[in-house]
């Protein structure tokens, strides 16, 4: 108290004072902000984990009333996931899946949006129309999907009526293609998603840049590649990374579409631990496959992550100001 | 050789016209700035130049040859934008090479060629660095050197020295008229700020809604402005502008206004002798004495001094909307206190009148200093 | 070719390219609205009917209003007549969950912006907690669940649309909260505001377009969430989603038409909703990837 009247007395700073309550509020703060979610986090999600754990190394059903009296297997059920080769081609198809509609999204995604990012006319209602399907319920998608895709439905009539031959593609029931189609129709459902995103960043590219390059020479296309491309690489990464992890977790299209069929053909993981677990009720199985599943999605979880904090770090050196950066003339 | 003509030019956007009718001609070697407030058209114009605008009406001829349908990168011009426009993600030395790569040129040719116009704006010392780590004036040297490595016919600049302080701003005015002597290639520069127009042009086109107000040497536009614009526009600190008419007292030409009236030599007056007129004064040609006499032409006090070390500046009210400015040389006047009354006195050969449309009457120069 | 030529190929080029990806974006809905107005004679006939004749509104009686004249035996009456329910309890759950998220999701975003409340790492983090997919948890969260009584309930469920919505709510409000520059702040602090007093009246004021956004574009979310309800729901907090697919079981065949009544109701306020705020759905989405 003495040394801050002092300090106070002088004019000199005396430190601590004011730092120390002003950080002492903030960390109250802080705290106040943070404790609810943590609350909730750690009352809901650990039990949960835990539960998911147990059950990977007890062998429960539910016909067997307790639950906490099933047997210990120790890794015996974690070894019937890894050599259950349904389970392996559940995780194949995910990955095809997801790789697939990620690309697809993003491919039209782009190019629709660098169609439209420049004003022309039309181009407010093309925009509001290329929303719409990403403001659409994915389990609407899948019923209608029935409807559109059946073998005497409107698309293959439409596409015979096109082509003038008898087009009759058994979207829903050839297992060859049945989980292309999903596919497709997940790319209906999340082109929007990407468009918006790389719509964002085309929008938000330096206008003169461009130019600058026109004059100096380029073509519009050696300007897309070296002049857009580079300084979108983030925002094209984001979009892939965010409709890939998405994906990889999609549920209700697949299942109101073909719930996994016909047969295994459109079983992704999530179609298969479903089925494990609420049709075949096989809880420890399940359990397992989902801790292998998260265990996964975590991994490829933590790499996005590495990526796009690298383009991130890129871009604010690209975009900083230089501080007191010398004039060297 | 690179002689520009525009022709007729018009552009608009939308419901404003921005370029209006516009001829001029720009010859070889020439450094021209187009000058005037913002929205006047200027950008406009060197834009249409450029090739990134198309003009609703007229041409644009490069030595004689049309060039309305050609793509910017085959006008064989270079430009420096008012951002500086360096692509973000190459370093200092792979912005100043694109160019050169665009056409191809053999790297150890573009190589030597950059290291060359590092040294001519002296970047040497940055050329590996990002154009984020670079302040204001190092990034628009590097705009510059990107344009001069390509060896246009003319260079194009939109307002480069702006967005810079006031300090980098006359360093790198600097640049650019050296530059120009250097290389003797056709500059077209476009700028907001009167000072930059006045030291480097070699003929001023100065600009005001879409038309030309007037084109000239610098000294032709400070010293026979066409119109009150102009006159006002040029000079720092602006010219005194007094609105008033002209009547006949006994049959010579008398300024009345009604702060203060003044005879007028005849020649002054020009073909508008009698009605409204706006006089104008430069604050230069006001001549200051303290000792009040009955010589001045009118007696007011002073109401702020501004000593700027070369010259003072004394501010006058004298009922208009802007004050009314007198500047004396050194720092003489400075311990003038506010409130004190002098006696201004108007160089009578410096006066000039200009009709109620704004148009000069007064057939002398009006400008320079004695 | 001249520069118009060219330009003039590539306008044509440019609306045929859009135009197709229009014409493949609208038709799948004007399917679904056309059946909903068929007469159940052409729900699945062949050649397909693409335009109702006559046009009916039997299928949004049947199923909004529920007066139907078709007697069925239990599961599938009961379905019928639920659609109210489940539009009840979407509204509830849907729009409750996500304004607390936005409200919290906000306040959290500020303390990361101002303050640093998360690093980078854990904002990352954050949103990839929502990545992983639901279906690996949904099984002891439904045993839990029963456990705490909260199966079947509306609280049990909106907990989990709240905190799935969260990720999204930080990051997509934090990008707002960025723009808002801190001299704002310092002023409101200056004059005597305490920092809460400061977060609401203060900062989320100002950023009020870009919470309408991110409300609405998780309230997308929520509106079509389908596991969680599927699995946390038996009969009481049926939300839409989870009420169209009982037509998949229906005893009595496809019920296209009725079927189609429903997804209209379920869809077309989302889509309304979401073309109001179309312009600011490009703000918020950038997740730190975007400089202006």
């Amino acid at each position: 108290m003495a040394e801050a009247l002092a300090g106070a007395a002088t004019g000199t700073a005396a430190p601590g004072r004011l730092d120390a309550s002003r950080s002492k509020a903030v960390r109250r703060f802080k705290w106040m902000i943070l404790s609810p979610l943590l609350l909730m986090l750690l009352s809901l999600l650990t039990p949960v984990l835990l539960l998911q754990l147990y059950f990977s190394f007890h062998q429960w059903t539910v016909y067997l009333s307790s639950w906490w009296n099933a047997d210990f297997v120790g890794l015996d059920i974690f070894q019937s996931v890894f050599t259950d080769p349904r389970f392996g081609w559940a995780v194949l198809r995910s990955l095809a899946f997801a790789g697939g509609s990620t690309i697809g999204c993003f491919v039209l995604g782009f190019s629709l949006a660098y169609l439209i990012y420049r004003p022309f006319r039309g181009q407010a209602l093309y925009y509001a129309l290329f929303i719409v399907p990403m403001l659409t319920v994915p389990i609407v998608i899948a019923y209608t999907g029935q409807m559109l895709l059946d073998r005497s439905g409107p698309l293959n009539d439409i596409l015979s009526r096109l082509t003038g031959h008898d087009i009759q593609v058994l979207w829903l029931s050839n297992p060859d293609i049945a989980l292309l189609t999903v596919t497709l129709l997940d790319i209906w459902n999340w082109t929007p998603f990407s468009f918006i995103i790389m719509l964002a960043g085309l929008s938000s590219l330096p206008k003169e840049p461009v130019e600058a390059a026109q004059i100096l020479g380029a073509s519009s296309w050696r300007i897309f590649w070296e002049v857009q491309l580079p300084l979108l690489r983030p925002v094209i990464l984001l979009a892939l990374v965010l409709r890939f992890l998405d994906a990889m977790g999609s549920f209700p299209i697949i299942w109101g579409l073909l719930q996994g069929g016909p047969g295994t053909a459109t079983e992704t993981l999530g179609i298969y631990i479903y089925i494990t677990t609420w049709q075949d009720f096989n809880v420890s199985l399940g359990a397992a496959q989902s801790y292998v599943t998260m265990v996964m999605m975590v991994g490829i979880v933590l790499l996005a992550i590495r990526l796009l904090r690298r383009e991130k770090r890129s871009l604010d050196t690209m975009y900083a100001k230089p501080q007191e950066a010398e004039e060297t003339a | 050789m690179a002689r520009i003509e525009l022709v007729n030019l018009r552009k608009t956007y939308g419901s404003v016209l921005a370029v209006r009718d516009l001829n001029c001609v720009i010859e070889d070697g020439e450094f021209v700035v187009f000058v005037g407030p913002s929205g006047c058209g200027k950008t406009t114009t060197l834009r249409l130049i450029a090739g990134f605008e198309e003009p609703d009406r007229g041409e644009i001829r490069i030595d004689g040859r049309v060039v309305n349908d050609l793509e910017p990168r085959d006008r064989g011009l270079g430009m420096v934008f008012q951002s500086h426009a360096l692509f973000p993600h190459k370093t200092v030395a792979q912005n100043i090479e694109f160019g050169l790569r665009m056409k191809k040129v053999p790297r150890d040719e573009r190589a030597r060629r950059v290291r060359e116009v590092a040294e001519m704006v002296r970047l040497t010392p940055l050329l590996n660095k990002l154009p984020g780590a670079c302040s204001g004036g190092e990034s628009q040297r590097v705009a510059l050197a990107r344009t001069l490595v390509t060896n246009p016919s003319t260079f194009l600049l939109d307002e480069p020295l702006s967005s810079l302080d006031a300090k980098l701003r006359r360093e790198l005015r600097a640049e650019c008229d050296r530059l120009h002597q250097e290389l003797k290639k056709t500059f077209i520069f476009v700028t907001h700020d009167q000072e930059e127009a006045m030291t480097l042009a070699d003929r001023i086109v100065v600009m005001r809604d879409g038309d030309i107000e007037q084109v000239g040497s610098p000294m032709e536009i400070y010293a026979e402005p066409v119109s009150d614009f102009v006159a006002d526009f040029f000079g720092s600190p602006s010219m005194n502008l007094v609105s008033g008419e002209i009547v006949a007292d006994n049959g010579a030409p008398r300024f009345r206004s009604p702060h203060f009236s003044l005879a007028l030599p005849p020649e002054a007056v020009g073909e508008a002798p009698t009605g409204s007129v706006t006089l104008g004064i430069r604050p230069e040609h006001v001549r200051v004495q303290r000792e009040v006499g009955a010589a001045a032409d009118l007696t007011l006090p002073v109401r702020l001094v501004e000593p700027l070390g070369k010259d003072t500046l004394l501010y006058f009210d004298i009922g208009a909307e802007r004050p009314f400015i007198a500047v004396t040389e050194g720092l003489a006047l400075a311990e003038l206190d506010a409130g004190e009354r002098v006696g201004l006195t108007l160089t009578r050969d410096r006066l000039v009148l200009f009709a109620a449309d704004g148009k000069r009457v007064t057939r002398h120069p009006v400008g320079a200093r004695q | 070719m001249t520069k118009t030529r060219r330009r003039r190929v590539a306008a044509a080029g440019r609306y045929a390219f859009l135009t197709l990806w229009a014409v493949i974006v609208v038709f799948p809905l004007y399917w679904i609205v056309s059946t909903s107005f068929k007469p159940s004679d052409q729900w699945f006939s062949w050649p397909p009917v693409y335009f109702p004749s006559p046009p009916t509104l039997d299928n949004y009686r049947d199923v909004w209003i529920g007066a139907t004249s078709v007697a069925e035996g239990g599961q599938t009456a009961l379905s019928l007549q639920t659609p109210f329910l489940a539009l009840r309890n979407s509204l509830i759950l849907a729009f409750g969950a996500t304004a607390l998220a936005v409200l919290y999701g906000s306040v959290i975003a500020y303390g990361v912006s101002r303050y640093r409340l998360l690093s980078e790492t854990r904002m990352f983090q954050l949103l990839m907690l929502r990545m992983v997919p639901p279906i690996v948890i949904v099984a002891p969260l439904s045993l839990y669940f029963s456990y705490l009584g909260l199966l079947d309930s509306m609280f049990g469920l909106g907990v989990m649309y709240f905190l799935t919505s969260l990720p999204y709510a930080v990051w997509m409000t934090k990008s707002f909260i960025d723009e808002v520059p801190r001299e704002v702040e310092q002023a409101a602090e200056i004059l005597g505001a305490s920092r809460w007093r400061t977060v609401f009246e203060v900062v989320l004021p100002l950023i009020r377009s870009g919470l309408v956004a991110t409300f609405m574009f998780i309230l997308i979310l929520n509106w079509s969430e389908y596991l969680l309800s599927l699995i946390l729901s038996k009969t009481n907090i049926v939300t839409l989603p989870v009420e169209l697919s009982k037509f998949e079981g229906s005893t009595e065949g496809r019920l296209f038409g009725r079927q189609a009544a429903l997804s209209v109701g379920i869809t077309f306020p989302l889509i309304i909703i979401g073309l109001f705020i179309r312009k600011h759905l490009a703000r918020g989405f950038s997740f730190g990837m975007v400089r202006r």
